[in-house]
């Protein structure tokens, strides 16, 4: 029924504020109809109060108050017991303990999970320990866990991109049919359906995040009169880095301090900042006739190093030669650039994942919180066509938006397939965390996490925990059109995607501090470390993984 | 007489030039110490500020609390440490005391293990000549400071796997091998040249009154190194209280410790300078104590070893 | 080598301690005995891992159990079959044996792993590709570049000890509130090198608002920028590093200072020397042994400097700040490229020995024949 609905609103290919006017009746029709059966009786039972309880969350701690802390964490746990509650008897795990390993940014992440899943473990009478890891190790600790066969966890916090190496290696539990109903997962939007989350036709993956890179600008740089002396925001690259030339030596509107473009980390972060290329790169790129951007699919050949890709490292080194940047940029990652510099108000354009728009406005680090807009990212008015070799100029510029890390997702390792109690327990957390009513206090409250459901577009909800509505729309409305968007640059799902990126990056910040003579060279550099990392990986098993992760 | 007066007056004179220069060097000496001091101190009254700032107080690098920005208990709540959260259910507070306690036992087990063997081979290698094959004290001191060399971060497969083996992930006990060992090379160099330093005599002395070699040891020679004992075990404290490479690699729910906690202020959210403050400051405090309480014996102790 | 080798000081003229008949075979008995279980539980685990045997143990826990069972065997064996010698050696041997169990196996196979070709992500596991790993990083500029850095890094020590030095000096002078100074100067080795990167690499060193850069400001570097020329960022990574660790030179000092004998020095006083006269000829010469092995253990400390290079720059801008540690984690940690990152940790593992086998030759042959000279200058 859902799905239907979804899908003619897609067929339709509804204006931004259509769609999101369907997609708020889409919650409620859930909300209404319910299947029959026990699910239909349960979610029945749940969609009396779903309302209600949604925007009681919502108000915890409330927007401007500052960022949520551990009894609120425990509160919105303890209030969205009910799916747990409908499928698991009070104390039914009693004896249980798991392992849960992910990630501990402070206040974000396993800080969240352990304050949701508190009420949950004094409902059921399991135990959690937890594995913290800082993001840093996180990589290296899951490939040595798997390397050396000490996987000693039993629901991981994981992005993606690292199903290859662990679905693919027969690492994890296939999702129980409960699961499934219990989370609403034709509530998720439309790319982090299946293939996403799912190895060789089986569901793993209980998603919590969805990703995707937007603009976000600050509104006070343009309009008539604004430092930019632009009328409207820049829609593509060469606008952009227009921009950046132009406010250099002027003042920013807010701080008054000196005033900056675009703000591209030139340093590295652990894989992490590769995808800012991309950002710049995908609008170059990634074609609309073809799925593939990084790599040629039949032969896992690079194509890093394409005119479209040196054409994307040539503006950044463009902006390094003008003078452009902040002091010290070539020391700024990801990290940076959208905390140390954007929420601080310095510099005035930057694409980051979504959730840095909610930071804007309930963040504890934010001071642009009044004066930020944010779009899909921005185009290029060429294309470069890698099937047929050659630049292409379409009427209207290309645009691609880079679904970067394709979000986080909760999944359940096959230690505890053996043993069905604990197996049940290991999902019915999962399950709890990646529910749809705590999705939407995770979306919208700083998390870590971004919006990924159909339900989170629903401008009534946002509206009503203090969130101004024209920046909700604007804020939600970036991410739904970069979700939904026909071009949208895919991330590939194959072993070791992050040993690409964190050597691309290694060479990218060599060649922007001048290690290479040129963009070309630079690109060239990442090209033959990626060509020896799938020979060393193995190219047959790549291109395979590749051409399974694109769908071809 | 004249001349005795001559005499008088120019030692008054050169008594005031000396007082002149006394003063001058005394002036030189404190502000040197005290711009050193300084140095030392500022960034961690710095740290201990920022875990009472707000992010703009941070990012507008505002200096002195209640004149240009208003304390708040900020990262001590984060923690859930602050007057207004210590009595309420904290997930975050028992996840730090856990680690806490880990930590407290991983470097004191580790560091007490270390100090015990160590002293034992410091004393050895300081008195008695060895030949292990061709190994000879030089070398065999070398050997235990090769330890010491290899850049952790290569040890990670083969500690995986052999802990793995053993049985050891995840565990204090495994912690407290790994801290031994990592701690262990130090110990030993400076106990070794600790040991030197005690005159032999004493020793003889022991030794012509009948005790046995190891009688001598732990009657005479171990009281009189007590001091550099004290000093080595501070060091090592110091050095596996922080460390983090073997920590974020070979522990999981149970064993882990507090530099992993450290780490993970960082991540893909900015930095929570506020809590990474507090849990600085939270995680420099014990070793303080221990600075103040035995400051004297660090001192002493390497003063003992340092020249022979 | 020579026999009495100058790193060992005094040492007892030999005992002769007979030691009886029986005392030795039970001696034997006890070694052979713990041998034999030893090489029992090895066998019997062995033969499980191989898959020979059908039953053994769920893990090695004990084989290393009775390894340490046999180390006690064989140091009790030792005293009863070599009296007073034995005793000697049992002072050495609990460290000996401890630390062969840690180590042994991880040496080994990080010797065979840096001769593999593994990829933690690979489809096959490790592959053994020979001397491939050696000619790679033989071609690897950037290594060679980190490992330049390194010779940079550890010239900056004599900097560190030179102002340890004079801190020493000064903690040692006649003055007040000795003891807090002396906390006080030793707190900044006390703190965790991460915090060290976060509260002074990108907090206090922040281009906008860090004090660092207001100093900078006010002392008329109009855009202080911290990481961005090459030898400026070396400069500040080497000015955090000193920071923490020059606490523990000037200890090392300190101590050595304290333990000057008095006396020379009152000599030297009433002979009517300057202070700076005193301090070349007497106080330095003596400080010369507890100089060294200052500086030997700062230089081996510094040769594993990553934390804060990782933090702060990830060995930005260009590879100006990377230092072989940090250089290798990238690759082996970010890139799970395990075989050559091994590689490149055993290499710089034997350039080290090398190293410091060389500098303690000259150093110790150089201060023995310095303080003979001086010791004939007294007379």
């Amino acid at each position: 029924m859902r799905i239907d609905v979804y899908q003619r609103l897609m067929a339709v290919q509804a204006s931004r504020r259509k769609f999101l006017g369907g997609a708020a009746a889409t919650a409620a029709s859930v909300a209404a109809l319910g299947s029959t059966g026990v699910l239909g009786t349960m979610s029945r039972a749940l969609a009396q109060d779903s309302a209600s309880l949604r925007a009681e969350i919502l108000k915890i701690p409330g927007v401007g108050m500052g960022s949520p802390t551990d009894a609120d964490w425990q509160k919105v746990g303890e209030m969205c017991l009910g799916p747990t509650k409908a499928t698991v008897q009070e104390g039914e795990f009693a004896g249980v303990e798991l392992t849960f390993m992910g990630l501990n940014n402070q206040n974000l992440h396993n800080f969240l999970f352990r304050g949701f899943l508190k009420p949950w473990e004094a409902y059921t009478g399991a135990k959690i320990n937890w594995i913290d890891l800082a993001q840093a190790d996180y990589n290296p600790r899951l490939q040595q866990s798997i390397a050396t066969g000490t996987v000693d966890f039993d629901i991981i916090e994981m992005g993606a991109p690292f199903e290859g190496d662990t679905a693919g290696k027969g690492l994890l539990d296939e999702m129980p049919d409960w699961v499934k109903a219990q989370i609403d997962m034709d509530d998720y939007v439309n790319y982090l359906k299946a293939p996403v989350g799912t190895w060789d036709g089986k569901t793993y993956r209980i998603t919590i995040d969805g990703d995707c890179h937007t603009f976000a600008y600050r509104t006070d740089y343009f309009g008539d009169g604004s430092i930019s002396g632009m009328a409207a925001v820049p829609t593509t690259w060469d606008e952009v880095d227009a921009v950046s030339k132009a406010v250099k030596g002027q003042k920013d509107p807010l701080t008054g301090l000196d005033a900056y473009g675009f703000l591209d980390p030139l340093k590295g972060w652990g894989g992490f900042g590769f995808y800012f290329l991309e950002d710049r790169a995908s609008a170059y790129v990634k074609h609309p006739d073809d799925k593939a951007w990084l790599f040629d699919p039949d032969t896992m050949k690079p194509r890093v190093n394409n005119p479209g890709w040196v054409q994307a490292i040539q503006d950044v080194m463009d902006l390094i030669a003008a003078g452009a940047y902040p002091p010290d940029q070539i020391n700024a990652d990801p990290g940076a650039t959208g905390f140390q510099q954007f929420l601080a108000g310095t510099g005035s354009m930057l694409c980051w994942w979504g959730d840095i728009g909610s930071n804007a406005r309930t963040s504890d680090t934010s001071v642009v919180g009044d004066v930020v807009g944010f779009s899909i990212n921005p185009g290029a008015k060429k294309v470069y066509n890698a099937k047929a070799g050659a630049w292409e100029e379409p009427a209207e510029p290309n645009f691609a938006p880079n679904m970067a890390y394709l979000g986080w997702g909760v999944y359940v390792t096959n230690r505890v397939s053996g043993d069905e109690k604990k197996r049940k327990a290991a999902w019915s957390a999962a399950a709890h965390l990646g529910g749809k009513d705590i999705s939407l206090w995770m979306a919208a409250y700083p998390s870590g996490f971004q919006p990924y459901r159909n339900s989170h577009f629903n401008y009534d909800e946002w509206e009503t925990a203090g969130y101004d509505r024209a920046f909700i729309e604007d804020y939600l409305g970036s991410n739904a059109d970069s979700y939904n968007h026909p071009n949208a640059a895919i991330e590939p799902r194959i072993p070791g995607i992050f040993q690409y990126y964190s050597v691309a990056e290694d060479e990218l910040a060599k060649g922007f501090a001048g290690q290479y003579k040129s963009a070309q060279e630079t690109a060239d550099a990442i090209a033959a470390a990626w060509e020896k990392i799938t020979d060393q990986i193995g190219r047959d098993s790549q291109v395979k993984l590749y051409k399974a992760s694109l769908g071809m | 007489m004249a001349s005795t007066a001559v005499t008088d007056d120019r030692r008054f004179e050169s008594l005031g030039s000396q007082r002149a220069r006394f003063v001058a060097t005394r002036i030189l000496i404190y502000g040197v110490l005290l711009l050193w001091a300084f140095i030392c101190l500022f960034p961690i009254y710095w740290t201990l500020t920022t875990s009472f700032k707000s992010a703009p107080d941070v990012m507008q690098g505002h200096l002195v609390p209640f004149v240009d920005f208003t304390p708040d208990w900020k990262g001590w709540r984060s923690l859930g440490l602050s007057p207004d959260t210590l009595f309420e259910t904290s997930t975050v507070r028992e996840e730090f005391l856990k680690r806490m306690g880990n930590s407290l036992v991983a470097s004191l087990g580790g560091s007490l293990l270390a100090v015990a063997i160590g002293s034992l081979a410091g004393y050895g290698l300081a008195r008695f000549p060895y030949r292990f094959g061709p190994m000879r004290n030089n070398d065999i001191s070398f050997f235990f400071l090769s330890q010491l060399i290899l850049p952790p971060v290569v040890l990670a497969m083969p500690f995986l796997v052999l802990y793995k083996e053993l049985a050891f992930l995840d565990s204090l006990p495994g912690l407290v091998l790994v801290y031994t060992l990592m701690v262990l090379p130090i110990v030993i160099w400076i106990m070794r040249d600790q040991f030197m330093s005690i005159p032999i005599e004493l020793e003889e002395a022991a030794l012509v009154d009948g005790l046995s070699i190891w009688g001598t040891f732990v009657r005479i020679v171990l009281p009189l190194a007590l001091p550099g004992i004290v000093a080595a075990l501070i060091l090592a404290l110091v050095l596996s209280w922080n460390e983090y490479f073997f920590a974020a690699l070979l522990t999981g729910a149970t064993a882990k410790t507090l530099p992993v906690m450290v780490a993970s202020q960082t991540g893909s959210q900015g930095i929570s300078w506020w809590s990474m403050a507090a849990l600085s400051t939270a995680a420099i405090l014990p070793l303080i104590v221990v600075g103040v309480l035995l400051e004297r014996y660090i001192i002493k102790g390497l003063t003992a070893g340092a020249v022979k | 080598m020579t026999t009495t080798s100058p790193n060992v000081g005094q040492t007892f003229e030999t005992v002769g301690v007979g030691t009886s008949a029986s005392r030795k075979s039970l001696g034997r008995l006890i070694i052979i005995a713990g041998t034999l279980l030893f090489a029992a539980v090895l066998l019997f685990q062995v033969l499980y891992a191989a898959g020979v045997s059908a039953s053994g143990f769920a893990s090695w826990r004990p084989v290393f159990y009775a390894y340490f069972l046999w180390a006690a065997s064989v140091v009790l064996g030792q005293i009863l079959i070599r009296g007073e010698q034995g005793q000697r050696a049992a002072f050495v041997l609990p460290a000996v044996f401890f630390t062969v169990a840690l180590v042994i196996f991880p040496t080994a196979f990080g010797l065979y792993l840096a001769f593999t070709d593994w990829n933690l992500s690979g489809s096959v596991g490790r592959r053994f590709n020979g001397f491939d790993n050696i000619v790679a990083l033989w071609n690897d500029p950037f290594y060679w570049n980190a490992l330049r850095n390194m010779v940079y890094y550890g010239l900056a020590v004599f900097f560190e000890y030179a102002i340890a030095f004079g801190l020493a000096v000064l903690l040692n002078a006649d003055i007040k509130a000795q003891r807090f100074f002396r906390i006080v100067f030793l707190l900044p080795f006390m703190l965790s090198p991460v915090a060290v990167s976060w509260m002074v690499g990108k907090s206090i060193m922040e281009n906008r608002f860090g004090p660092a850069a207001r100093l900078a400001r006010l002392l008329g570097w109009d855009n202080p920028a911290f990481f961005t020329d090459p030898w400026i960022a070396r400069l500040s990574i080497e000015v955090m590093d000193a920071w923490v660790f020059i606490p523990l030179i000037m200890i090392l000092l300190l101590a050595g200072l304290q333990a000057l004998p008095k006396d020379l020095l009152e000599a030297a006083r009433v002979d009517g020397a300057s202070p700076w006269q005193t301090f070349w000829r007497i106080t330095f010469p003596l400080m010369l042994p507890v100089s060294i092995t200052a500086i030997l253990i700062r230089i081996i400390f510094k040769l594993k400097l990553a934390d804060i290079v990782i933090n702060v720059t990830s060995g930005g801008p260009g590879g100006a700040t990377d230092t072989v540690s940090s250089f290798i984690y990238r690759e082996y940690r970010d890139r799970s490229n395990v075989g050559y990152g091994t590689a490149l940790a055993e290499f710089y593992l034997i350039a080290i020995v090398i190293f410091i086998t060389i500098a303690l030759l000259v150093t110790t042959r150089w201060v023995s024949r310095y303080s003979t000279a001086r010791a004939v200058d007294r007379v």
